[in-house]
């Protein structure tokens, strides 16, 4: 089977699908904001405890709102200042594996934060892309897991944890990604069939 | 499915049935017999009765959607996923004989049905829908029975469960994905709940609001990408009007 041609410069491109699909990484970010905010006022019994962690997410909340109502006036951001947003989501999961109080590092339950960041991410950009982020979640990820408890290395359960859920988040970038193509050569037949005329 | 086509004597779309032809100036149907070039349509051909099939796929169905055709490749490489690390895991420091062989026989049980589908999408036929459904339904079964064999809420295998819905959410339409989805959820909540501690919970509630988001965000991304298709081809559409306003004989083909 031939490929499509492409009718857009890749510019044009990438500018389109960013525009189309920021909305999945606001939508992705609003889960994280929602799950960390029921979490705080669910497991907080102190007030120290209470206005230590809240203040983070209701910042996180602020500024998704401002995305968001940018993004639905029709001026959503350019590409480097989603791509940075989208890394401050990774260091914000990051920091709460590490920082939060209870279980740290792998014994944290929140590491299911990376998932739906990851994904909405490899829906929206391209294929070098897509892979440093979900390299740079795995390798934060990994990083938060060993700082915290070295001993994993020698922990053969614990090992095997961390190479399960390091695999499910280069399996949601790529499977992510892998869609965002075959969606790309759909919408190119379709375009190249309307420039055609 | 037989559709409008272009006429290049008469500079017109016809109708299927070719009595019919689209005014551009009125933007109405208008019958072709009146044209200064009359059009004689060739009498339709019957439609070629369906050959029954013998594969798998006679037995359930005829119905082929074509968005869930382009997303079958990410269901059957999310399944390939589970299935190659539920192995690799498998044989990492495995814990006793009966949990092993559970492991062993769903996962290549999977394995061979996913085979299956596989084959059908490299040979250019994608599976029926009732199969795809069914393959889907399969991977929650087998995720779910691997959770229960592991001890419930205490489980890492839980994970697979987003794999799972990652490509059932860009596959399957909204109402499906959100069938599947409050399935897989209520499935794994249920043996959460009955599993964990009280302190557990906010866990529990983190891990189904998360499955949840990122079908969300799968769903949300296919049903923009239709809109944008669709749009691809109604600007094509008016298009091909234009130039029958005015005149035009490009020879171009209808989308």
């Amino acid at each position: 089977m031939s490929s499509p041609r492409e009718v857009r410069s890749a510019k044009q491109a990438e500018q389109e699908d960013l525009f189309f699909g920021q909305a999945v990484i606001l939508w992705a970010r609003w889960s994280v904001i929602v799950a960390g905010i029921v979490i705080v006022l669910w497991t907080s019994n102190t007030v120290d405890l209470l206005t230590r962690t809240m203040p983070f997410f209701l910042v996180l909340m602020a500024v998704n709102f401002f995305l968001h109502g940018r993004y639905v006036m029709g001026s959503p951001l350019n590409r480097v200042a989603v791509t940075a947003a989208s890394v401050v989501d990774l260091v914000l999961i990051t920091a709460i594996l590490v920082l939060w109080p209870g279980a740290h590092g792998l014994k944290s339950d929140f590491f299911v934060l990376y998932f739906p960041v990851v994904f909405a991410f490899a829906l929206v950009f391209t294929r070098q892309v897509e892979v440093a982020y979900t390299g740079l979640a795995m390798v934060a990820y990994a990083a938060a897991s060993f700082l915290t408890d070295p001993s994993i290395i020698t922990n053969g359960i614990e090992a095997k944890d961390l190479v399960m859920r390091l695999i499910v988040i280069a399996a949601l970038g790529f499977l992510g990604n892998y869609y965002f193509r075959i969606q790309r050569g759909r919408l190119a037949r379709a375009s190249a069939g309307a420039k055609a005329v | 499915m037989s559709t409008a086509h272009w006429d290049p004597q008469a500079g017109h779309l016809l109708s299927p049935d070719g009595k019919w032809y689209w005014d551009g100036l009125t933007q109405e149907w208008k019958p072709a017999t009146g044209q200064a070039a009359p059009h004689t349509a060739a009498p339709a051909e019957p439609p070629a009765r369906p050959q029954p099939e013998r594969g798998l796929s006679s037995f359930t169905g005829t119905v082929r959607s074509e968005d869930l055709g382009f997303g079958q490749p990410v269901l059957v490489w999310a399944r390939w996923i589970l299935i190659g690390t539920g192995l690799l895991l498998s044989f990492w420091s495995p814990s006793d004989p009966t949990t092993l062989k559970v492991q062993l026989a769903a996962i290549v049980a999977l394995a061979f049905g996913n085979f299956y589908l596989h084959v059908q999408l490299l040979r250019g036929h994608p599976a029926l829908d009732t199969v795809v459904y069914g393959a889907s339904l399969a991977d929650i079964g087998v995720v779910t029975a691997l959770v229960l064999v592991q001890g419930g809420f205490q489980s890492p295998v839980f994970i697979f469960y987003f794999a799972a819905v990652v490509g059932i959410s860009v596959a399957f339409p909204t109402w499906l994905t959100a069938g599947y989805t409050a399935l897989a959820i209520g499935v794994y909540g249920v043996v959460s709940l009955a599993t964990a501690t009280t302190d557990e919970l906010p866990a529990v509630f983190t891990r189904l609001l998360m499955i949840a988001a990122v079908a969300v965000c799968g769903n949300l991304f296919a049903r923009s990408e239709t809109k944008r298709r669709t749009e691809a081809i109604r600007v094509h559409d008016e298009m091909l009007d234009e130039i029958e306003q005015k005149g035009g004989t490009e020879n171009v083909q209808p989308a």
